[in-house]
């Protein structure tokens, strides 16, 4: 098909001997309206042709070689508002544009890149949320899912962890699918990111391939008549993101370097040994009927010899128990350095942007770093007047130490940080190991630290190639080819110390995806009669995302001297695998606007995918939205309204992310038995299976008043996930568990609010402020055979009527102020020691964070700004799963948070902490505290954070340019510096993975860090 | 002019129309580790791998390693957890009114009946060869056998014992009964619980059927052998109650097994180990082995659970204080601390649940990490169902003596008693034999249910009475909120 294009491509540039027509030119300077000051550096573009410049250092620009005609011509500047002209153009004339900005917030007139083609603001007629460059340029952020966390409204993100380097769960206006992925569809100019084979040794995102400094803007189309135009992968939302290109102009020169410190954002607060052994200690006596009034000292002498037996005594302090802070040994603060170098320029032909960056991240947690190289190319070439091309390359090799977590795991840092006992020590007197710590000595956390390796390297390249042609000034021809291909090796090592039983060990995974994406656009684009505007694509694309993976482990080492497969006694493990999907699109959309005061817009797409059985294989999505520009009609003159825009739209969208072989019956290789790998049904066949739906209204109101001081929008949606892809359940007497078919629906709906403003605006003074606010409601309208799904489970229960995410627990009744017994209220509302959760559980919270958003204030003072951004997330409860198994309750791991000293001691304490006991299987009163989840382990996961905040300052040109530059910065930064929360434990972000829907359980995830950065940006 | 504006329009056009038959593309797409039921069904290396996942699933499942082990003991009175241990805890603490643990794994045993069923009935002829068909068919039928026995005898009362719960009299109620392969959709349809007379009825026709297709097959122990058919039968047959077909299936067992008792204080001792006795008593010993069954099983398997690794399920002091001093089965008792392989837990405690700090070793695996072959039916069980069913059959205690003798001089266990006062102090001194021999074999729970006594704590104290209704399982809703038709046990 490749070669079907290029042949077709060379034929059409063959016959394109066009005569050249006569052209012009336009020139002219960019000033402030206000001070007449030049301005270097905007942007002026020829929106018909998309052919632009950059003004001079003197604020001049030119733009030859146009032929005769009417343009659009638009000039940007951060800070200034858009300018937009219709300039004539006469042949073998040069045409005078002085252009002056007015100060003020972007508005309108901005370009927004909507799908498959580029549109100003005022035209868009669906709801889509842009994040800016110069929004995030001082957010040292590793991915571009972090810079959109609380910046689009309505778009909630979530850390799934805090590694540097890990990624982030996207929901865009809530779950609408409860088995398909919920990721959204990401493009990086052109190329549609794959998400399979990642690293199985660590949390870590494609999007690392991209480097933030390299990014233009990211777009996220919300609703789905925006969306629509990508079909079957749209219904979780769409995020494009556009890297820098180069303008013509002079060669720019930019470069920055930071560095900066990582630490933990929290330390939460464990018991020492003493008073451990004061809680063992009680726990006894009470168990042998001794009241705590008497002298219960042999109690806890007992328990702490029990202790030193089981522990032996602190090596550098004869006959006492030793007080360890892990944390402080887990934890320890890294040190983060990133520098970038950018290149861009270029003339009337070619332009250009080269960048490279570098960056090491070290995380607090042990051996936790991130390190990426990155190189991105950006070229842009007119070949001719009716020819342009481009080509986009991004390589980059990332490396990550695979800091395992998300478990109670006993060999990772983020569980043994919270549970490794303060009775043990990492080292004995003679710098040995420690063999004694509570899971023995493979298990010693300095083990993990200094005898494993996990590195997990990425190499990714992202490359685009676009060729357009022009045919006419109307008509013009666009085609991409685009590749994603990433490889990702997993290696692990562990020394004989680390596994004793294999004599040490190495695993070695090679995992590849092939991924990629062509398509074929036709751009129309008339007015006629002045008022009448059409515009329109249609167009073809193809995808394949190939992945595989090869492993290999070897067991045993010679001796320490050696780590790699070769020099292991036994190979073990030899396995690999391979799948693939494919689609295939036909696609359509027509603008049409009169006047620029009516617009509609319709969209249709034509997806076939491999995924889905035989008679259901393509699926048809369209979508028609329109808007009214009230503040174009005569009859609507309010002096202070600039723009007021009712946008309305509807349409449908596709989730097709399921197994790539689910619709088929399958045998699959599972299992073996002496040497013969088995073959065994794992799944029956559904040739009627087809896609998720999601059919999405949205209604929205875009208002700019007081001359673009303050602007924003609100848009109000329904979106309703139907013919959801449902594993139902089939009797498991069977021998299958369930079948995967169309069934079932769950609805989103909500209101999201935005708003910015220009509050100050002098000449030396300026205050911007920015605010936008998300209310979501989700709802499962309808299930397979309208039965609840696990309906009594704590966690994961589906009803009608709730939201996903529901936590059903019994509700606690504090402790029996007479004995110290943990109570329950049953059902019906009596106390009870023994509550069950099928008929005690009441419906209690959920895990859906139902107000999200952001804001924040920049300051601007001459050369100085400030910026201060905050996010904030609502409404989500969660199961703290490590903390509480394993430190908020009396447990074998001895180790407990603080709340255990507000416990009860005495008949008649009014307390919510039952009374301490013996851990083991003589502790029969309050076992059930443990074990027996209730309204006293759910955690209210809101919170509000110091996201970024930045200070930089400009230094003035006078003193730059002595020294040869002619644009000097200097910046400080800080992440997450500050976080209000209730939630007593390391980090109120709660996503159990990227495609966690119900996001009420978080079990040892590596928390949220803290940076403090400072940099220098030059430019010459 | 005109004519090249044409051109370049129908370039377009070309250009977006040769990307359609995009179908075929799309339809050309297979997964690399399946393939369709017909490959599997009709070809010869397809119906070997479904044989060998059917063993496999076995090996894979829980429910038949730990929880067919471990569990009928850990709910009983044969172990109890190391202090600070807590694998098993529930079943340890479930009493007669608090505690849900139970030993119930509805989904397990149907995914290997699954298999079996394919290999029973959806192999067309000529495909193999008739005689090993005719092998595989017998093989699959003693396993279906096997598991829907496993399956009845926890989620239903014995045959006979219909009135035992104090709830509801006469409940009979089995399980699922499924002997057709699940081919398509129409397959997976809803069915009640069948009695469990229905299911016995069942599992005796499909090990009377497999004797036949396994007759002569005796060589190897490592699949499902006509052996290991009668074995099944005779502890069916004695579950049923038909003593005489019992007494008949175990003496079948042990000849057509070709296999002798151990008699030696080290042969006794280390029979368990596939490294050195290579488990000389065992009827049907499935295959465990990290070199070729991916790396075995870690954290969850019985050696794990009792001895190399958590040390969690020992054996009580009320258990081993069942022994004479020179019993060789004594050997399969050894210090808890040299024992344990991998320290998941420190090895402190043991003590406090037996004085010596013992763990039993039956599983230790010979191999690395926690693994050795589970023996399922062993030798010795068919002598003490001998003795138990001539017994009953006779309505003559003393007809136990001679087969209970023969193990007991086998294993040194001392002088046999020369008469028995009644039925139940006979009852009473094979339940020792059996917790003696079969100590975390899968049986003291079955044994004292199917005899209607009371499960009692090591302490003797009454954990669960016999009329309990928590002796029965509860289904759950989860399975019957699929399935509607599905009863649930009294009590729940």
């Amino acid at each position: 098909m490749l070669k079907k294009l290029l042949t077709v491509c060379t034929m059409v540039l063959l016959t394109s001997s066009v005569a050249f027509a006569q052209t012009g030119a336009i020139q002219g300077q960019v000033t402030d309206a206000e001070t007449g000051e030049t301005i270097p550096g905007a942007n002026i573009l020829v929106v018909e042709l998309e052919r632009g410049a950059a003004s001079d250092a003197d604020g001049n620009f030119r733009i030859a070689n146009l032929r005769a005609g009417t343009y659009t011509v638009t000039a940007t500047f951060v800070g200034y508002r858009t300018f937009r002209q219709a300039v004539q153009v006469q042949a073998n004339q040069t045409t005078m544009l002085n252009i002056s900005l007015q100060m003020g917030a972007v508005g309108l007139d901005e370009l927004v890149v909507s799908g498959y083609a580029v549109t100003p603001k005022r035209e868009l007629t669906g709801s889509i949320a842009s994040v800016r460059s110069q929004d995030i340029q001082d957010v040292t952020l590793q991915n571009p899912e972090s810079l959109l966390q609380g910046r689009a409204a309505g778009v909630n993100v979530t850390a799934d962890s805090g590694n540097p380097g890990g990624a982030f769960r996207v929901s865009i206006r809530g779950n609408g699918s409860i088995n398909a992925a919920t990721q959204p569809l990401y493009i990086i100019d052109g190329v549609q990111i794959s998400f399979s084979q990642q690293s199985g040794l660590t949390s870590t995102s494609p999007l690392n391939a991209i480097n933030p400094n390299d990014i233009e803007s990211i777009e996220v189309l919300k609703d789905a008549s925006s969306a629509a135009i990508y079909g079957a992968e749209a219904a979780a939302g769409v995020v494009i993101i556009t890297t820098k290109r180069g303008q013509a102009g002079r060669t720019q020169v930019t470069a920055r370097a930071e560095t900066g410190v990582r630490t933990l954002a929290r330390n939460v607060d464990y018991i020492t040994p003493d008073q451990y052994v004061q809680y063992l200690g009680e726990g006894a006596a009470l168990n042998n009927g001794v009241s705590l009034d008497n002298d219960i000292s042999a109690f806890i002498d007992g328990e702490r010899n029990f202790l030193l037996g089981f522990f032996g005594e602190d090596p550098f302090n004869e006959g006492q128990l030793a007080n360890t802070d892990w944390q402080d040994i887990i934890f320890s603060d890294g040190v983060t350095q990133r520098y970038n170098i950018s290149v861009s320029g270029g003339d009337q032909t070619t332009t250009f942007r080269i960048s490279a960056g570098y960056e090491d991240t070290e995380g607090t947690a042990f051996n936790a770093d991130f390190t990426r190289l990155n190189l991105r190319t950006n070229i842009d070439h007119s070949i001719s007047s009716r020819f342009r091309t481009s080509v986009g390359l991004n390589v980059s090799r990332s490396t990550q130490f695979g800091v395992c977590q998300d478990g109670n795991f006993i060999n990772c840092p983020p569980s043994q940080a919270m549970f490794e006992a303060p009775m043990s020590f990492p080292f004995n007197a003679d710098g040995s190991y420690n063999a004694f710590t509570r899971f023995g000595l493979p298990n010693n956390p300095a083990v993990q630290r200094d005898e494993v390796d996990r590195n997990v390297t990425v190499t990714q390249i992202l490359s685009n190639i676009n060729l357009i042609y022009r045919a006419t000034d109307w008509l013009s021809m666009n085609g991409l080819v685009a590749v994603d291909y990433r490889n990702t090796e997993d290696e692990q090592f562990r020394s004989a110390i680390a596994a004793p039983g294999q004599g040490g060990w190495t695993t070695f995974a090679n995992r590849n995806v092939r991924n990629f994406n062509t398509n074929l656009v036709v751009n129309a684009r008339q007015t006629f009669d002045g008022v009448h505007n059409v515009s329109g694509l249609i167009g073809t694309e193809y995808r394949r995302n190939f992945s595989e993976s090869q492993l290999v482990r070897g067991d045993g080492f010679p001796g320490p001297f050696f780590r790699v497969l070769s020099t292991t006694a036994n190979p073990v493990t030899a396995a690999g695998t391979q799948t693939e999907w494919r689609r295939g699109s036909y696609f359509a959309n027509a603008q049409y606007n009169y006047s620029e005061r009516y617009f509609l817009n319709v969209v249709a797409r034509y997806d076939g995918h491999s995924r889905f059985g035989s008679e259901t294989r393509w699926g048809f999505f369209p979508a028609v939205s329109g808007a009214w520009r009230i503040t174009e009609e005569d009859f609507f003159n309010v002096e202070f309204l600039d723009e007021l825009k009712l946008r309305a739209g509807y349409g449908i969208t596709g989730n097709s992310a399921i197994g790539n072989f689910a619709s088929r019956g399958l045998y699959s290789a599972a299992g073996s038995y002496q040497g013969n790998t088995g073959l065994r049904p794992s799944q029956l066949a559904n040739a009627n299976l087809g896609w998720e739906e999601a059919r999405e209204l949205n209604i929205g109101l875009d208002y700019e008043f007081l001359q673009g001081r303050i602007f924003g929008a609100i848009d109000v949606y329904r979106k309703v996930n139907a013919e959801l892809l449902f594993a139902r359940p089939l009797p498991s007497d069977s021998g299958f568990g369930s079948i995967t078919e169309n069934i079932g629906k769950v609805q989103n709906q909500g209101i999201e609010f935005e708003i910015s403003s220009v509050n100050v605006n002098t000449r030396d003074f300026t205050w911007s402020t920015r605010f936008n606010i998300a209310f979501m409601d989700n709802e499962i309208l309808e299930l397979p055979d309208r039965t609840p799904i696990g309906e009594n489970n704590t966690f994961t229960a589906l009803k009608e009527g709730s939201p996903i995410g529901l936590i059903q627990v019994p509700r606690y009744a504090g402790v029996n102020p007479a004995d110290g017994r943990p109570m329950w209220l049953d059902g019906d509302g009596n106390i009870t020691f023994n509550p069950v959760q099928a008929d005690d559980a009441i419906e209690y919270k959920d895990g859906f964070a139902n107000t999200v958003g952001g804001f924040g204030n920049t300051f601007n003072y001459r050369g100085l700004t400030l910026d201060a951004f905050f996010q904030f997330s609502f409404g989500q409860w969660a199961f703290p799963q490590t903390d509480y198994y394993f430190t908020r309750t009396p447990d074998f791991l001895m180790q407990m948070s603080t709340e255990v000293e507000g416990r009860w001691r005495q008949p008649g304490d009014m307390t919510s902490y039952p009374r301490a006991v013996i851990a083991g299987t003589n502790f029969i009163e309050t076992a059930n505290y443990r074990t027996q989840l209730s309204t006293q382990s759910i955690y209210n996961a809101s919170y509000i954070r110091l996201k970024n905040i930045s200070l930089s300052y400009q230094v003035p040109q006078r003193w730059a340019s002595q020294v040869g530059l002619n644009n000097v910065r200097l910046y400080a930064s800080a992440l997450n510096l500050l976080t209000w929360t209730a939630w007593p434990w390391y980090d109120p972000e709660v996503a159990f993975g990227v495609n966690d829907i119900y996001g009420n359980v978080t079990a040892a995830s590596y928390p949220t860090e803290r940076q403090v950065n400072a940099g220098i940006e030059i430019r010459f | 002019m005109k004519k090249l504006k044409f051109l370049k329009y129908s370039v377009v056009a070309a250009v977006l129309v040769s990307f359609a038959g995009c179908n075929e593309i799309l339809e050309n797409v297979e997964p690399a580790t399946s393939v369709s039921g017909e490959v599997v069904l009709t070809s010869a290396d397809g119906v070997n791998a479904l044989r060998s996942s059917m063993y496999s699933k076995m090996r894979e499942s829980f429910a038949y390693r730990t929880e067919y082990f471990v569990a009928p003991s850990a709910f009983t009175d044969e172990t109890r957890n190391r202090p600070g241990s807590t694998r098993y805890q529930g079943l340890g603490q479930a009493v007669g009114t608090s505690g849900t643990a139970h030993i119930a794994s509805w989904g397990a045993h149907y995914n290997v009946i699954q298999d079996a069923n394919l290999i029973i009935g959806a192999i067309g002829e000529g495909v193999l060869p008739a005689e090993t068909l005719n092998r595989f068919r017998g093989e699959a039928l003693a396993i279906r056998a096997f598991a829907k026995h496993n399956l009845v005898k926890v989620y239903g009362y014995d045959p006979g014992n219909f009135g035992q719960g104090e709830l509801q009299g006469n409940w009979d109620l089995g399980v699922i009964i499924r002997t057709e392969p699940t081919i398509d959709l129409a397959d997976a349809d809803l069915r009640p619980r069948a009695t469990v007379d229905q299911v016995y009825t069942q599992i005796l026709q499909d090990l009377s059927d497999a004797k036949a297709l396994l007759s002569g097959v005796n060589a190897n122990n490592t699949f499902a052998t006509e052996a290991f058919v009668d074995g099944l039968a005779a502890r069916v047959n004695l579950y049923a109650g038909n003593y005489g077909a019992a007494v008949q299936a175990a003496q079948d067992a042990i000849t057509n097994s070709g296999r002798t008792l151990q008699n030696s204080p080290g042969a006794v001792a280390d029979m368990f180990d596939e490294g050195i006795g290579g488990h000389p008593e065992a009827l049907f010993r499935l295959v465990v082995n990290p070199d070729t069954e991916g790396g075995g099983f870690n954290n969850d398997g019985p050696g794990t659970y009792t001895s190399t690794g958590f040390l969690a399920q020992l054996p009580t002091q009320f258990l081993i204080d069942k022994y004479d001093a020179g019993d060789y089965r004594l050997g399969w008792y050894r210090d808890c601390v040299t024992a344990q392989r991998i320290a998941l837990n420190q090895p402190t405690g043991c003590a406090s649940v037996n004085t010596e700090g013992f763990s039993l070793v039956k599983f230790n695996g010979a191999r690395g990490n926690h693994v050795d072959d589970l023996p399922f039916i062993r030798l010795a069980e068919m002598y003490l169902i001998w003795a138990e069913a001539a017994a009953k059959a006779a309505t003559n205690p003393n007809a136990a003596i001679g087969p209970l003798d023969e193990l007991r001089t086998a294993r040194n266990a001392g002088p046999t008693p020369a008469s028995f006062a009644s039925i139940t102090e006979m009852e009473d001194f094979i339940l020792d034999e059996r917790m003696r021999e079969l100590a975390l074999e899968g049986h003291r729970f079955y044994d004292l249910k199917r005899l209607q006594r009371d499960i009692r704590n090591p302490d003797e104290t009454i954990k669960m009475r016999f009329d309990s209704y928590r002796i029965l399982p509860q289904i759950g809703t989860g399975l019957r909120n699929v399935n509607p038709l599905l009863e649930e046990n009294p009590g729940y």
